[in-house]
């Protein structure tokens, strides 16, 4: 698996005169999941926004080895999907119009749909267990099954990547574990690479095989979990003291020292 | 689950154009000399405002379809946003002798409209514009101030040239304050209108299942393949050059771009590929039965109908708007 889906190499973006990413490298590759941790403001979204060309940042950005402004909107929509921190949809919109819109890179003039969408749609509709509500508007759905449809949206489109911003916000823990695990089936079972960004270090070192912290828009660690939670490194990163439990044969938690 | 297929779109276009067929049918029953199906003669007496209603309603209807979905605001419309207005004072600009300058004068009346549309349209966005943003009630206010100062201007011209003895008769100029449907128009200037609202509906169509995506966040439009900034521009200038195209011939007609879309929201849900053609037929359709409206009431002018039946509905959008906004704060 030496082959690399994103490969971001010194990225640096003001939006005023402040940076918010200071000289940021990270890189993705198939079937691997990187979780991206740091505080509020660390630069988090934004360097997820630089890594799809959102924002214009300074550095070098290639989706499989081919630099971003090389690539076609169309073309990286079909092998990057993104799911921002708080995904939209329109008013009344049911399941099933949400999830049919996640092949719009893919519809020919006029908006038409091939077979093939229609096929895709049902596909994920039947693994994230969806089918029963594509006919609800999702303005019925709680926040769980909102994300889970938003997820969804994002796995019709095919892709060989995903940029998750925070996506077990609003989800509460039964379901965020659950969509972690979802997502360490399909990375695994489907080669997906998932960059995400998360605030819970636990949840983020049981399922990431690497994570990156970020500390006003710079990389200030990255590696293993087990490596890079540290408490001397996240006491630093979250001006609160930090302690870590090692358990043996198990991942270590961290968690605050009050 | 069912596939939008190239026979659905021929569908929804049929169903459509159906819609249409069967109001301005209905429309073509009343006359001078009462209800009842037209003679030869008479039938093409009656189907010229019909035709003309029709072509004006469906491009303010497929416009303000367009504009509500771009700009992500279920209020927007040509004319609340200043931009019939724009067109209407431009085309009365050019319909005077002051027009008749060397540059000026190899312009058509369609490219003055549609420089009028785009002026209103780009002052708009320049003071409703906040750090990027477009709020949505700021646009409307906005658009209203337009509006007036447009109102404004064209009554300081026309004062200027009753003085000066320029312009036509007084009930000819004040088309271009309130809309109404003319059956004085040469055959040449009803065919460029209908031809600039076919292509530009068939641009707008072509487009219409990246529209859909437009409705998304920024972000989500790009990352589902969606050039946005350059959708936007392409969208926006057609949905002015079709409300341009319209405001040429009649003059600014309200709310027929806010209500129609609205109403086919209500038939076919929020997809753009069924909403835009059917809120095209149903604009056609109605703006042609309240012409007939107008002309049963004393010939008023198709403007003031549509103003009044248009504005109460607006009322009732805003509120619903509002409520919903003071919901999600809380």
């Amino acid at each position: 698996m030496n082959e690399m889906l994103l490969r971001a190499q010194g990225l640096s973006f003001a939006y005023t005169a402040k940076p918010v990413l200071r000289d940021v490298s990270l890189r993705l590759r198939p079937g691997r999941i990187v979780a991206v941790l740091g505080p509020n403001g660390s630069g988090k979204s934004t360097l997820f926004r630089a890594a799809l060309g959102h924002v214009r940042a300074q550095g070098v950005v290639e989706w499989e080895g081919r630099p971003l402004r090389q690539w076609p909107q169309r073309q990286l929509s079909r092998r990057v999907a993104y799911l921002p921190q708080f995904p939209t949809c329109d008013e009344g919109q049911t399941v099933a119009q949400v999830l049919r819109l996640g092949r719009a890179p893919y519809w020919g003039a006029f908006g038409l749909e091939s077979e093939q969408d229609l096929s895709a749609v049902r596909e994920v509709a039947q693994l994230l267990e969806l089918g029963e509500l594509m006919g609800r508007s999702m303005d019925e759905l709680s926040g769980g099954q909102r994300q889970r449809v938003f997820l969804g949206r994002c796995l019709v489109q095919g892709p060989r990547a995903m940029l998750l911003d925070e996506p077990s916000t609003s989800l509460d823990l039964h379901y965020q574990v659950e969509m972690l695990k979802l997502l360490r089936r399909l990375a695994s079972e489907q080669s997906l690479g998932v960059l995400m960004a998360l605030h819970d270090l636990n949840l983020a070192a049981s399922v990431a095989d690497e994570v990156v912290l970020l500390d006003d828009g710079a990389v200030v660690a990255s590696g293993v979990p087990a490596d890079v939670l540290r408490p001397d490194v996240l006491s630093r990163l979250y001006s609160l003291p930090m302690e870590r439990i090692d358990r043996e044969g198990r991942l270590p938690v961290v968690l605050p020292a009050i | 689950m069912k596939r939008f297929g190239l026979s659905h779109l021929l569908v929804t276009l049929g169903a459509s154009i159906g819609l249409w067929a069967v109001l301005a049918g209905a429309c073509l029953l009343f006359g001078s000399s009462g209800v009842h199906w037209p003679g030869r003669e008479q039938l093409g007496v009656r189907l010229e405002p019909t035709l003309i209603a029709s072509i004006v309603g469906a491009a303010l209807a497929c416009a303000g379809a367009v504009y509500q979905a771009i700009l992500r605001n279920p209020l927007a419309e040509p004319y609340l946003l200043g931009v019939s207005s724009g067109a209407a004072l431009f085309v009365y600009l050019w319909s005077l002798p002051l027009a008749a300058v060397p540059l000026l004068e190899s312009l058509s009346q369609q490219t003055f409209a549609f420089l009028g549309a785009m002026t209103a349209l780009a002052v708009v966005f320049a003071l409703a514009q906040r750090r990027g943003r477009l709020e949505p009630v700021t646009l409307l206010l906005v658009g209203v101030i337009v509006n007036a100062i447009n109102g404004a201007l064209f009554l300081l011209v026309y004062q200027i040239n009753l003085r000066q003895r320029l312009t036509s008769a007084p009930d000819d100029a004040f088309r271009f304050l309130i809309g109404g449907i003319r059956t004085n128009l040469l055959p040449e200037q009803i065919v460029a209108a209908a031809v600039c609202v076919g292509v530009c509906l068939t641009v707008v169509l072509y487009l219409s299942g990246q529209i859909n995506a437009a409705m998304l966040s920024e972000a989500e439009a790009q990352s589902l393949g969606v050039r946005i900034g350059r959708l936007r521009w392409v969208a926006l200038i057609v949905a002015s050059l079709m409300t341009a195209a319209a405001m040429s011939i009649c003059g600014p007609i309200g709310f027929v771009g806010l209500v129609c879309p609205h109403l086919a929201r209500r038939m076919v849900g929020n997809d753009q590929r069924r909403l835009i053609p059917v809120a095209t037929g149903l604009g056609a359709g109605l703006l042609a039965v309240a012409d007939v409206g107008s002309r049963l009431l004393q010939h008023l002018p198709v403007g003031v109908l549509t103003g009044f039946l248009g504005g109460p509905f607006f009322l009732v959008l805003l509120w619903r708007q509002r409520r919903a906004a003071g919901m999600g704060g809380r």
